[in-house]
């Protein structure tokens, strides 16, 4: 009886969600997938022609598709490394002794608040206007100027604002890690004659593997599929420097109206993802400790 | 017993709230764009059989976001004129098309909607009512109504013209008629610490439109861009594009880097005086209203091989949504009728939106400087047309605007500039 009323409440919860789950993400899935074989211009009126595997095979001639792979792969690799570094190192300043520590808290999850496209609205007149103006004034030309009109830099300003909304965010799942260990060990590591560095490296480290696989799945993942930031800080320029996977994706279907083909380098992005992310997850789960 | 109970009142649960969130997501969807959920087609549905009778009710969505609160204006006019309620639909304009692609893709479309005639209008004649009865049609100007297939299908909006917009206390237009003059302008205001020319960041004002001029005086510039698109033809060899890059590189040499400048500020510096022109329209006159411009302004042609004509077409044309009701399409073509030939439609279209007229019985007695200088050379037929209009879908935002930034960020070359602009054509017609 008693079982049988837990699964009763298990079904309220879960039921609503595979609903929406189902309808929301697995149809338009299922149906897309359908969609990459054929060419057509997404107006329902207008021809879609069977065209097999054609869009799957264009896609490794598309000169301009590998190079904003090779973006983002650059992208990320950066962006992940950068943010899971700052949010740790935010987290133990906030864990630690510090006595504003509330107060940084606050300001440094704040960033997450805004939208990634409002973000990069502050952002891009940060870069263009503000730099440029302490550029002038004290003639640090080299180093102040438009970030965004020269390709490296314009990528250099991609990770620093999506390190700063990002960081914040990681941070919180770090704390809570953190706070998660029991005083006794950190004392009896102590107690030992553990020095800071050792404490860290060998109590602390090991007992928060769960939060690195948590962190670096959403990072990784996050960054694979940035597009809000991309679109209203950089737009893909100068001359495409910046141009991310997801983006390459929404112009070839909502601007060249090449449907099919877009569904296709979406099938082919998302295998990419779903599978990094998976093998990294895996990787991280293993080095897990019980305690 | 105990579990069924609890088992139904799971089920009707998760029913209601799969209904409420079904209903609330669809809410959502159309409200972001302020618009009003009901479906057009319910308006009709009770007058299922009276063959054309008009519908009681319209929606119109459409591209032009400078003349919305005039539009929602006179579409109140119109339901006091008429009785037939108008619901106008805000767009922001930069998603437009998306936007309505996906509300005609989805029947949700509006009854009357707005499209650039070209290569826009060709990609969705499949959703376009045959206008050709309308009572006006014949006195629209020569070669402005949208035609497919030999059918009226788009009615110009006004006529917009495009070119160097110029300060007259600072240019002699006469003195500006070909490579050599327009370059000795670029230094002569320089060196008396003015900016010669300018273009802005925004990907028509870049090269968008500045681009449409070559294009233009190819002899056959449709059948052009058919063979520049098969790469039968290349930029790099037609002597008008030669010339052409000839003035981007004289550009990039004497006038400040347009990937700096927006819209706001090209404007603003041409209405200030820090510019002496820029490349621009009559469309954006309205910018200067909030300066004290003090100068009088001009129009006169980008001067490429001494091209002496402006760049003037029809930039939107309204259309009926073809998949809407026979009822809805009635009251779509009504509403047409009526803002054409009635006097409040006139009124509203010649004061209120500022247009240029497009049809004989219309005419504008105040219009602005710029489109003054448009319709003149329109009267005096010294116009080229907007071959950019026929680019392959989505070229200019895709394709021509990153070649051209790293046009103005590096020493390229104008011949390779033309180069890498051939083989954008040749990939975004693939």
């Amino acid at each position: 009886m008693r079982r049988k009323k837990d699964n009763a409440w298990y079904a309220l919860f879960v039921i609503p969600l595979v609903y929406i789950f189902t309808t929301v993400v697995i149809v338009p899935f299922l149906i897309g997938i359908g969609y990459s074989f054929i060419s057509w211009d997404g107006m329902p009126l207008n021809e879609k022609t069977f065209v097999g595997m054609k869009n799957f095979t264009r896609i490794f001639s598309d000169q301009r598709f590998l190079t904003s792979a090779l973006h983002t792969v650059l992208f990320t690799v950066i962006s992940v490394a950068v943010i899971n570094a700052l949010g740790l190192f935010f987290a133990l300043l906030v864990t630690g002794k510090l006595k504003i520590r509330n107060v940084v808290r606050t300001m440094l999850f704040m960033p997450y608040l805004i939208g990634g496209l409002i973000l990069g609205y502050i952002w891009k007149f940060i870069f263009t206007d503000v730099f440029k103006m302490i550029g002038e004034t004290t003639g640090w030309n080299h180093f102040f100027f438009s970030w965004l009109l020269n390709p490296r830099y314009a990528l250099a300003a991609m990770i620093i604002v999506t390190t700063w909304q990002m960081a914040g965010y990681i941070m919180i799942i770090y704390i809570n890690g953190i706070q998660g260990i029991p005083e006794d060990v950190i004392e009896a590591a102590k107690v030992d004659g553990a020095g800071f560095w050792q404490t860290l490296l060998h109590i602390k480290f090991p007992l928060i593997m769960p939060s690195f696989t948590i962190c670096l799945f959403m990072t990784l993942s996050n960054c694979f599929k940035i597009f809000d930031v991309n679109v209203s800080l950089t737009g893909g320029g100068p001359n495409n420097a910046t141009e991310m996977m997801a983006m390459n994706i929404y112009n070839e279907i909502f601007s060249l109206n090449n449907y099919g083909y877009g569904q296709a380098k979406a099938i082919i992005f998302f295998i990419a993802v779903a599978s990094i992310t998976l093998i990294q997850v895996a990787i991280t789960k293993k080095r897990e400790v019980e305690m | 017993m105990k579990f069924k109970k609890i088992f139904t009142i799971l089920l009707a649960t998760t029913l209601v709230m799969s209904a409420a969130l079904t209903g609330c997501g669809k809410k959502e969807e159309t409200g972001k764009d302020g618009t009003n959920p009901t479906p057009t087609k319910a308006a009709s549905d009770n007058q299922e059989g009276n063959g054309t009778k008009a519908a009681d009710k319209i929606v119109i969505f459409q591209s032009k976001v400078e003349i919305t609160d005039q539009l929602e204006a006179c579409a109140k006019a119109y339901t006091e004129e008429t009785g037939v309620e108008v619901e106008v639909w805000g767009t922001t304009g930069d998603d437009y098309l998306q936007q309505l692609k996906i509300k005609l893709g989805n029947n949700q479309g509006p009854t009357v909607f707005s499209l650039a005639p070209g290569a826009e209008s060709q990609e969705l004649k499949a959703y376009l009512a045959d206008l050709s009865d309308l009572s006006f049609v014949n006195n629209i100007a020569a070669n402005m109504a949208n035609e497919i297939d030999g059918k009226v299908v788009g009615i110009p909006y006004t006529m917009e013209g495009f070119g160097l917009v110029y300060n007259k206390d600072l240019i002699n237009a006469s003195k500006v008629t070909n490579y050599d003059s327009f370059v000795k302008m670029l230094q002569d205001q320089k060196a008396a610490g003015v900016n010669g020319f300018s273009l802005s960041q925004e990907s028509y004002f870049l090269i968008g439109h500045i681009l449409n001029t070559p294009f233009a005086l190819q002899a056959d510039p449709v059948d052009y861009i058919n063979k520049l698109v098969a790469g039968e033809v290349k930029l790099q060899d037609t002597p008008e594009f030669v010339e052409f890059a000839k003035f981007m590189e004289a550009i990039r040499e004497y006038t400040n880097n347009p990937l700096e400048v927006t819209y706001d500020k090209e404007t603003g510096d041409f209405a200030t005086g820090k510019s002496a022109s820029i490349h621009q329209g009559n469309w954006s006159y309205g910018m200067f209203k909030d300066y004290d411009v003090t100068f009088d302004m001009g129009m006169m042609p980008l001067p490429v091989t001494g091209n002496d004509k402006l760049a003037v077409s029809v930039p939107t044309c309204w259309y009926v949504n073809s998949q809407a009701s026979p009822e809805e399409i009635q009251a779509g073509k009504d509403f047409i009728n009526w803002l054409y030939t009635s006097e409040t439609g006139e009124k509203y279209m010649m004061e209120e939106f500022g247009f240029i007229p497009v049809v004989s019985n219309m005419e504008n007695p105040n219009m602005d400087p710029l489109s003054q200088a448009v319709s003149e050379y329109a009267a005096a037929s010294k116009t080229i047309s907007w071959p950019m209009n026929e680019w392959p879908a989505g070229i200019v935002d895709v394709y021509l605007k990153p070649v051209t930034e790293e046009f103005f960020t590096t020493n390229m070359s104008g011949t390779d500039f033309l180069v890498k602009l051939t083989d954008a054509f040749v990939q975004a017609g693939q």
